[in-house]
């Protein structure tokens, strides 16, 4: 049994929420204050990364002025109607940089080198050689949810065969993924296209024991590292059959988001972050995950972001565009709407006595600071949410040391009530977060 | 020094340096430029695009690319081998994609519509990610609905599938000894079976449905690690440690067939005929002969020159009137007849993959070559003249198309993939901190690519490494991004002139025949050909056995079909090291 909460007043709040309509939530289920569940637990806290590719425009992303009176530049002024709830930490720097995309997106999510693969050729292949840092976070939650982690993407993902680090966000280890969805209706029949049949999910358990079996048995004769592979393969099929075994939660499903192919060749980026936003939202109000990832873009991503006037990839633009680079700037500026209107679905999606992203701590990032020099300092970063009270929200933290960014990304997962000791290895590693931005 | 030492010299070299920074030519290797396309159905082309430069050489066409091969090059020799082969340690290879779905498709006659985890490709190869990568969470749920969807369909009709009248024990365990040998590619111990039989028959009672507990045993098998992942771990012999017959079998129908192996080939693995280098060639030749060789052959193409991404080609339709959604598709739909033909049919020598002067082309891309129109739904061969600057992988749609960016040509990008997939020569990407805006030289705004990339040249720091890509791309600017031909840009003049290893020349063809006469290039696609039907980036330690490859490909004529049988009888496509202790 997975779930614990009777989530029988739920069906209400998600049925609200299928036309992402804010309703209060019912009293029933909550303390008299709204803090809390009725027997006194606590409000579940979600810990999630809102990641985009190849980085921002310097001038026009840090702030004005500092603390609580921040005021945002040309590509942070999307955040303005969640300014409250959104801390920006600038000056922060990676400190374990060789490459410019593979260190940079390493560096911020598991706050160490990457790890090269094969040696023979002169070029970059690289994967993480730790769990990424939303992988730190779904193992704290473990077991208390249906579903582990929930990874979704934004822009289509494009070929590049330079390794996991490049291609994907969630890692659980060096070269063992969670890749992202980037479909929404594939989206929405995962979270809430369960069967129900009991006497087929007892089938399936049992074909799912035998396969665990055989993961078992061929462990035998192998090596090391396969060891190690099939005993991912073991956890992901144990996970899957726990969740049969486990009462599904009673979330009335929401209307099926549909699709949003390439129109005319040209991908429809906001009305699928619309949906992939939404699902989230209610995959979260329904308490199937408390870990997540977005991923608007990959590392060095070529999305056309034709909505900013963009004819060429984004990647190529930042090396490309002479200065200042107004078009990369206006397609930064693009996708920093595209995050307001998570934050902001998460905002009017009801958590308690509050919403949903008051019980959120969200690190939003990219791979580097500015695409037209690879720079690996005066890294982008912006925290989000308020952590169950855990955060104070809307405060610009500018570091002038060139601090570690692995602060940051301590703050952001203590910021979930992940009682971490320390974030990253080696010259990345921390054991401190940014006081500042907590309570 | 021959060709492979050459180029891991190169790589060191490179290294050495700290990225690309210094000057390094190489003098191309003397061989003439390969064989030319016959011409199945000769047209006259037209020349919409103004005049065509002089720089492609005159060298006239009507041979067959079977008989033109040139003789071999230097080097031909076999050398004394420096160090001896050493093979790597085991790793379980995750099926693809592809070898999934043509395994259920070959097993069951079923397709499924079920998403999959798409591929990791590393190296260049998804079976090198499939060598790496894990099973996650959500793959393993894909792989329960795909299995569950395939069961459903295949078991439509249970007594003839299974070929017993009723679920009965004795029937169950005959049925699934054949059906999990062509599963796990090897015969199942008794208890496995017996654990299959007693599963179907828990299951079947579970579901008040005896043949659907049948199903869902056959789900087992296909979600067992046994099927999703090839084991190929070996055992100890007097020549070292060597794969089984049946994992041979395994490995054959994975590279050749991307598929599961028939009962013909188990059966030949049981009688042991996969335990010698003979055996196993004659295997690999009845299995060429199959259709479902076109599979392992044309998968090796589209994925060495990245044919798969365009289907989804994303071009700028302001800028290309001519781009429609079946664009991208045609450009692939070329490249596989021109690989069907010259490969396949012909056994060409390879180097007629650059030089040829057969184009193939549908209705649409005769539009975009500025060719007479052709008729039908398929692709028909057209022979260019002597004069004419497209012809080759380098003049195909396809190969500029895919190398460009969106709006604009990217001569950086094709020059990259010049070294990278026909050179086998990796140029590392820039180190952080340096601007990469090409603001132009000298103030004035650039007009041209070319002149876009004058700082590339230019400046020190940048040169190091684009040396070695953009004179290479610069000479294909006469294509536009959608591979088009074209005498101006911005109204400014193309200038097409490149270079190569330190020698001037001007246009693609030229340049294709530059390229097709080194050395390296053959040895490039050994060396390519051997990830790919191994599923790993060589070590090290391989490389003697690369070398010997390559060698006896030059010596051959630059047959792939040569290659293939040498590859797969080769003492290296049996050896595997020791299992490793501990992981890296």
């Amino acid at each position: 049994m997975i779930v614990k909460r009777p989530p029988m007043s739920r069906r209400a709040v998600l049925k609200g929420l299928a036309a992402t309509v804010a309703l209060p939530p019912l009293e029933a289920m909550l303390n008299t204050h709204g803090t809390a569940w009725a027997d006194g637990e606590a409000l579940p806290t979600r810990f999630g990364v809102w990641f985009w590719g190849n980085g921002v425009r310097r001038q026009h992303w840090i702030p004005n002025g500092e603390g609580a009176g921040w005021q945002p530049g040309a590509e942070l002024a999307p955040l303005q109607g969640v300014k409250g709830w959104v801390s920006p930490v600038t000056g922060l720097e990676i400190k374990t940089a060789t490459h410019p995309h593979h260190s940079g997106m390493a560096g911020i999510l598991t706050g160490a080198r990457y790890q090269q693969v094969g040696e023979t050729r002169d070029t970059i292949v690289t994967t993480f050689a730790h769990p990424s840092v939303d992988m730190l976070a779904a193992a704290h939650f473990e077991g208390q949810t249906p579903f582990r982690s929930l990874e979704l993407g934004i822009a289509r993902q494009t070929g590049s065969d330079e390794g996991t680090s490049f291609l994907h966000l969630s890692h659980n280890g060096p070269n063992n993924v969670n890749p992202s969805e980037e479909n929404p209706q594939a989206v929405y029949r995962r979270l809430f296209g369960m069967a129900q049949d009991t006497r087929v999910d007892l089938a399936r358990r049992s074909v799912l024991d035998g396969v665990m079996g055989r993961i078992r048995r061929l462990q035998g004769r192998v090596g090391a590292t396969d060891r190690a592979r099939l005993e991912q393969h073991f956890e992901s099929v144990r996970a899957l059959e726990r969740r049969l075994a486990a009462e599904a939660p009673e979330c009335l499903p929401p209307d099926d988001p549909g699709t949003f192919p390439p129109v005319e060749g040209r991908e429809q980026l906001a009305a699928n972050n619309r949906a992939m936003s939404e699902l989230l939202a209610l995959g979260l109000a329904c308490d199937l995950t408390r870990a997540f990832s977005v991923k608007f873009c990959s590392a060095g991503s070529g999305v056309i972001v034709h909505p900013a006037g963009a004819r060429n990839g984004l990647h190529q633009m930042c090396h490309d565009e002479p200065a200042p680079q107004p078009t990369v700037h206006a397609a930064v500026t693009f996708i920093m709407e595209q995050l307001a209107v998570c934050l902001q679905v998460l905002r009017d999606t009801p958590a308690g006595a509050g919403n949903l992203l008051d019980h959120c701590s969200i690190l939003c990032t990219t791979e580097l600071s500015e695409g037209n020099v690879h720079s690996n300092d005066e890294f982008p970063i912006l925290i989000a949410g308020k952590g169950s009270g855990r955060l104070r929200g809307g405060i610009h933290y500018r570091d002038r040391g060139r601090a570690n960014t692995s602060h940051a990304v301590l703050t952001a997962l203590r910021g979930a009530g992940v009682p971490a000791a320390s974030f990253g290895h080696g010259p990345g590693r921390v054991d401190t977060g940014i006081g500042a931005l907590e309570t | 020094m021959h060709t492979l030492r050459r180029l891991i010299a190169l790589t060191a070299l490179a290294v050495g340096l700290g990225g690309c920074a210094g000057t390094l030519t190489v003098p191309a290797s003397d061989g003439d430029g390969g064989p030319t396309g016959p011409a199945p159905a000769a047209l006259a082309p037209t020349q919409d695009g103004g005049s065509f430069p002089d720089a492609a050489d005159a060298q006239d066409g009507g041979a067959s690319p079977a008989r033109d091969a040139a003789p071999a090059n230097d080097d031909a020799a076999l050398p004394e081998p420096e160090d001896p082969f050493e093979p790597i340690s085991p790793r379980l290879q995750r099926l693809t994609v592809g070898q999934y779905r043509n395994s259920l498709r070959d097993l069951l006659g079923v397709e499924v519509a079920a998403e999959l985890e798409a591929d990791t490709p590393l190296h260049g190869f998804a079976v090198i990610g499939g060598g790496e990568l894990t099973i996650g969470p959500r793959a393993a749920e894909q792989y329960e609905a795909a299995a569950t969807e395939a069961v459903a369909a295949a078991f439509a009709d249970p007594a003839g599938r299974t070929g017993c009248a009723q679920p009965e024990p004795g029937c169950l365990a005959e049925f699934f000894r054949a059906f999990g040998r062509r599963a796990w590619r090897r015969p199942l111990d008794e208890d496995e079976v017996a654990a299959l039989v007693t599963l179907s028959q828990g299951l079947g009672e579970q579901l008040r449905d005896p043949w659907g507990g049948v199903a869902g045993a056959a789900s087992l098998v296909l979600q067992a690690p046994d099927f999703l992942f090839r084991v190929e771990v070996g055992q100890d012999g007097p020549d070292g440690r060597q794969l089984t017959g049946f994992e041979l079998a395994g490995r054959l129908a994975a590279f050749l067939w991307q598929s599961a192996p028939d009962d013909a080939l188990l059966d030949a693995a049981a009688e042991g005929l996969l335990d010698t280098a003979e055996g196993l060639r004659a295997e690999a030749e009845r299995m060429l002969a199959d259709a479902r060789a076109e599979r392992g052959v044309l998968g090796f193409f589209a994925e060495a020159f990245t044919l798969d991404q365009l289907p989804g080609l994303v071009k700028d339709r302001e800028a290309f009137v001519r781009m429609t959604p079946t664009l991208g598709a045609a450009m692939q739909g070329e490249i596989q007849a021109l690989l069907r033909w010259l490969v396949i049919d012909e056994d060409a020598d390879l180097r007629a993959l650059l030089t040829t002067r057969t184009v193939f082309v549908n209705a649409e891309l005769a539009a975009l070559y500025g060719l007479p129109p052709v008729e039908g739904p398929g692709f028909t061969a057209v022979q260019l003249p002597p004069r004419h600057p497209r012809g080759g992988l380098l003049g195909t749609a396809g190969f500029l198309a895919v190398n460009a960016h969106a709006s604009v040509t990217s001569p950086t990008h094709r020059g990259k993939a010049i070294q990278n997939q026909l050179l086998c020569f990796d140029v590392p990407p820039p180190p952080p901190g340096v601007a990469t805006n090409l603001d132009g030289v000298g103030g004035d705004a650039p007009t041209t690519t070319r002149e876009k990339l004058a700082r590339h040249a230019a400046d020190p720091t940048c040169a190091g490494c684009h040396q070695f890509m953009d004179p290479l791309g610069l000479a294909l600017e006469n294509f536009d991004a959608l591979g088009a031909w074209r005498t101006t840009e911005n109204g400014h003049p193309i200038d097409a002139r490149g270079e190569f290893r330190g020698e001037p020349f001007v246009g693609g063809r030229a340049l294709a025949e530059r390229v097709a006469a080194t050395d390296d290039f053959a040895a490039c696609q050994v060396r390519r050909l051997y990830r790919y039907a191994l599923g790993h980036l060589e070590a090290y330690s391989e490389l003697p056995a690369i070398d010997e490859l390559a060698l006896a490909f030059q010596a051959d004529g630059r047959r792939f079909r040569g290659l293939v049988l040498a590859l797969v009888s080769h003492p290296a496509f049996r050896a595997v090291g020791p299992l490793d202790e501990e992981a890296p």
